[in-house]
């Protein structure tokens, strides 16, 4: 036992493996370099572009933009009221304005934990909803009355998100119960539902409402094609939370529902004041980033033919003199999606990270 | 009918979990006032005993009558039984998201349609009484397990029932928190309330138990005094189980 | 014993309400909709499929005609679905590990590169990227200016590349050797874990490969059209090029945005993976002493991977149903061809019915492959939470 093998030669071993450890240390750190000055050449490349040789008057075209070899925010400059605003009149922008910032009030506010209650953020969304809804359409307290399809950019945008957010979460809720309860025929015909739903490409589903239903329903039961588009988008937003909210739902401990059970308490109860509370804490960074993608899925309503942001911010480049500029254009459209859906899913990351901590 | 001094009788009674037969033929009379630990060891059917008495679980042979209502798994108002039979778990199952005193307050209001005003007065009299009104509006996480435990005891009793039904509820806790715990389970018997314990604190048994009630493999092996039990058992299972619990 | 109590009976009648008037709901619906369709002269029935469509398809795996029948030009645009999911799959895959791996890699500038894709890709609609691209690729110069990589001609008109001069059956029947090889791969690695199969797995997958490529060679040199060169290089003639494969504009932005916008998806899938592989275990294997490859192959990446793949299932499945958006730039997929030939010939309800089919094809297929999968890498047991 005592013969070890003594004879290995310890000291050149050390040696090496130092020395293949500085070899590798250096590497990492060219590596860094290299990276580290490319990420800044290319940051220094695109700042140079959008500011240092971009062009902003609103009397330059393509020459003058050319010419000055950056970006050419003329565009934005002379077409900003089209991409925000469509065709909605020119005199009224204002409630357009207004309407934009009553929702984007409604979502930071809906961030606030001491609205966490389902009245309260009921209420919310529903005074938030109204008074957008007023405020655009008008005909009520001496506005004047501007009918859906003039609407267009960001308000039309934001009218279909909180619309279809608005429906889609109670039904969300719903077809979670409908789910998750223990009659089996019940909940079987709720999966096959919203898994067929799923399963779907959501421009199928919006095609087949906005385009398709007038062929096949009864004139009477059709109605205008933004509230088909909206009830599409609404189904498919609810399928996707249904499942998040039932995740939700089977992430609960088993011995919540018992405790509840044990003083009596009823299904509805339960529900209501027990389980579904504690479904949507544990959901919750799933729930935020799932309202971001529904956010950013309104962006399909071009296919079907309406003037949301960026179908208004396609026809802002798509004439003979601003061909030229659409990478500014999108660029404009992109920033302005980016900074609604980064911070939301920022401020979700957040309360995981919180989540994660309290855990602990 | 039953015999009106009895709280719980249950006769014959089956539950099998798929080919496992968990109760085999449990006959258990609780009468009113009385006080009954239940101990076995683990797999030896009292949980499951336990739990089928407010429907937790569902027997499917046998009957159940408790404060003189038949229950099983048809039966349309167990929530009206189950409002007067308070259970205390093993792991507290206190709402997280809800203060202790909101805790205590929720059945009451939603169940018994108390006032809130009167619900509260009533949850921080228990409160008081299991020696944690000063913590009524933390939330569960930030208590310790025995705190806890005497919030979720609290809390069943805000519902004022006429039966109290512990499932090991001590079980989860560290040792030093285990005696805060009992001590409050010794005030309440000795106020006169029914009381079923699965436990096995066999200390407790001996202090407080009109019954002990041994179980194993499904059946009732041996239902006796605690003096009868602990000093001279007739079954052999028991003084092998009475050995192992009592060695330490 | 047990009686038919009214609180069963209640239930009962419950669920029966319920299932029947969902299928209500779902029979009216289909009946209105036959009516509506009836009046405007159009017969329900799966007859028209044999008609010819009359218009002529942009993009097609075979060369297609407008005397083509509606299952050709259906199949067609299914194939071409499935092209551009394969292609768009494998390349975000490709690029989601390089990004995920420069995500956790412990070098800064690298997280920041990451960090900066990841962020700017997943917060700007797919739809606005697709735009976008389209734009850029249809203004890159015309074909007499094509940027030119290596052999490869990036134009206006889309990509031009160099392909081999083979007979089409020897191209298919290689592609199918090259699937068959990369299951074989597949099926070793995952399902083969016990037996002798499991000691021997390496040399038979290399063996596998040898083989696979050795056949394929073969095909290439078996199936040369004679009298031309092997390698048919893109050359730019008069206003165009000839020779090589053309890749369409249309075709090449949908793969390109579903690769850069699920790269980003993925990315943080791999990301998230490797995060949930516990730093108790890469301690426990160094404390072993394993090798820093072998603790990333035998240890971190199997652990990761187990983390991963429900997670990947869901977005393959997600960016499949996304290549749909390829209609925006009139890429005829699937969706685009039943679009076209609803407003086409009417045929409405069995073209809708065609569609759901479709998908929920693709989609229970992935979603078995990879059932199959994690049921098979599944650690057994119960394992304790950490």
């Amino acid at each position: 036992m005592s013969e070890l093998n003594l004879s290995l030669p310890l000291a050149p071993t050390v040696a090496r493996v130092a020395s293949r450890r500085v070899i590798k240390r250096l590497l990492s750190v060219l590596l860094s370099a290299a990276c580290l000055s490319m990420l800044i050449w290319v940051a220094w490349l695109c700042f140079e572009w959008a500011f240092v040789n971009a062009t902003v008057s609103s009397d330059a075209r393509q020459a003058e933009c050319v010419a000055g070899g950056g970006a050419c925010w003329s565009v934005i400059v002379n077409r900003w009221r089209l991409i925000f605003f469509g065709l909605y009149p020119f005199e009224e922008h204002w409630r357009s304005v207004a309407a934009c910032s009553i929702i984007v009030v409604t979502v930071i506010l809906s961030c606030v934990p001491a609205l966490w209650t389902a009245t309260r953020l009921g209420i919310l969304w529903l005074v938030g909803f109204t008074g957008f809804y007023i405020l655009m359409r008008g005909g009520l307290f001496g506005l004047s009355l501007i009918r859906e399809e003039q609407w267009g950019g960001l308000s039309l945008t934001l009218f279909i998100f909180s619309a279809s957010v608005l429906i889609g979460m109670p039904l969300a809720i719903v077809l979670a119960l409908l789910r998750d309860t223990k009659l089996p025929w019940i909940s079987k015909s709720t999966g096959l539902i919203i898994d067929t739903i799923r399963s779907l490409p959501l421009l199928s589903i919006l095609f087949a409402f906005a385009v398709v239903l007038p062929f096949m329903l009864p004139d009477m039961m059709v109605g205008e094609k933004l509230y088909r588009v909206i009830v599409a988008y609404a189904l498919y937003f609810a399928a996707y939370q249904a499942e998040i909210i039932r995740g939700g739902l089977q992430g609960v401990p088993k011995g919540q529902d018992e405790a509840a059970k044990a003083m009596g308490m009823s299904y509805r109860h339960r529900m209501a004041y027990v389980l579904l509370p504690q479904a949507f804490r544990t959901s919750l960074p799933a729930t935020i980033n799932q309202f971001v993608v529904a956010f950013m899925e309104t962006s399909l309503v071009v296919v079907v033919g309406f003037f949301d942001l960026l179908a208004s911010g396609n026809a802002a480049y798509r004439t003979a003199e601003w061909t030229f500029a659409f990478v500014e254009v999108y660029a404009f459209i992109a920033a302005i999606y980016f900074i609604f859906s980064f911070g939301l899913s920022q401020y979700g990351a957040y309360l995981e990270r919180r989540m994660g901590l309290g855990k602990r | 009918m039953s015999s009106p001094d009895s709280a719980i009788l249950i006769s014959a009674l089956n539950k099998h979990y798929g080919t496992y037969h968990a109760l085999i033929n449990v006959d258990l009379a609780v009468a009113h006032g009385q006080k009954v630990v239940i101990c076995g060891p683990s797999g030896s059917g009292k949980s499951t005993l336990i739990r089928c008495i407010n429907q937790l679980e569902q027997h499917d042979g046998g009957t159940i009558r408790v404060l003189g209502t038949a229950i099983d798994a048809d039966t349309d108002d167990i929530n009206r039984v189950r409002q007067d039979v308070g259970m205390v778990f093993q792991h507290f199952n206190l709402f997280p998201h809800m203060t202790i005193l909101e805790n205590c307050i929720l059945a009451p209001m939603l169940v018994r349609k108390v006032s809130r005003s009167d619900a509260e007065a009533t949850a921080m009299q228990y409160l008081e009484k299991v020696h944690i009104g000063d913590q009524a509006s933390k939330y569960p996480g930030q208590l310790s397990g025995g705190q806890q435990q005497r919030a979720a005891i609290a809390r069943s009793l805000s519902m004022q029932p006429r039966i109290m039904l512990f499932d090991e509820p001590t079980s989860a806790l560290d040792p030093e928190m285990v005696s805060e715990v009992l001590e409050v389970m010794v005030s309440l018997a000795a106020e006169g309330m029914t009381m079923v314990c699965v436990t096995h604190e066999m200390g407790f048994a001996r202090r407080v138990a009109d019954r002990v009630v041994f179980m194993d493999r499904g059946e009732i092996v041996e239902d006796g005094s605690p003096e009868s039990f602990f000093d001279n058992p007739r079954n052999e299972r028991t003084a092998k189980f009475l050995s192992q619990v009592l060695k330490h | 014993m047990k009686s038919w109590s009214s609180r069963r009976a209640r239930y009962a009648l419950l669920q029966a309400l319920y299932v029947a008037s969902l299928a209500t709901i779902i029979l009216t619906f289909i009946l209105l909709a036959r009516i509506k369709l009836a009046q405007q002269g159009i017969n329900s029935g799966f007859d028209f499929l044999w008609k010819s469509t009359g218009w002529e398809m942009t993009f097609a795996l075979v060369p297609t005609s407008p005397s083509d029948p509606y299952w050709w030009v259906l199949l067609m645009g299914f194939l071409n679905t499935l092209l551009v999911g394969v292609l768009g799959l494998t390349l975000a895959t490709a690029l989601g590990i390089v990004i995920g791996t420069a995500r956790i890699s412990s070098n800064t500038a690298l997280r920041i590169i990451g960090t900066v894709y990841v962020q700017l890709v997943r917060n700007v609609p797919l739809l606005v990227q697709v735009f976008f691209w389209y734009a850029l690729i249809t203004r890159l110069p015309s074909p007499k200016n094509a940027i030119n990589i290596g052999g490869v001609f990036l134009s206006n008109r889309g990509l031009y590349v160099p392909r081999l001069n083979v007979e089409a059956w020897a191209t298919l029947a290689s592609a199918a050797i090259f699937a068959a090889m990369l299951l074989v791969c597949l099926w070793l690695s995952v399902f083969a874990r016990a037996g002798w199969l499991h000691a021997k797995r390496q040399p038979l997958m290399a063996g596998s490969v040898a083989s696979g490529l050795a056949i394929m060679t073969m095909l290439f040199v078996m199936g040369h059209q004679t009298g031309t060169p092997f390698v048919d290089e893109p050359v730019f003639r008069g206003l165009n090029f000839r020779g090589g494969s053309h890749i369409q504009p249309e075709f090449f932005t949908i793969v390109l945005a579903i690769a850069i916008f699920g790269g980003a998806y993925v990315g943080e899938i791999v990301r998230g993976g490797f995060l949930a592989v516990s730093p108790g275990q890469i301690e426990a294997a160094r404390s072993l002493g394993l090798k820093t490859w072998h603790v990333f192959s035998r240890i971190q990446f199997p652990l990761a991977m187990r983390a991963m793949l429900p997670m990947l299932t869901n977005q393959y499945i997600w960016l499949i149903k996304a290549t749909t958006l390829g209609i925006v730039v009139g890429f005829a997929d699937l969706f685009m061809v039943i679009a076209t030939a609803i407003t086409q010939s009417g045929q409405t309800l069995e073209m809708l019915g065609i569609l759901m089919g479709a998908f929920l094809l693709i989609n229970i297929t992935i979603a078995t492959v990879s059932n199959r999968i994690n049921s098979a890498i599944a650690l057994k047991g119960h394992q304790a939470r950490g």
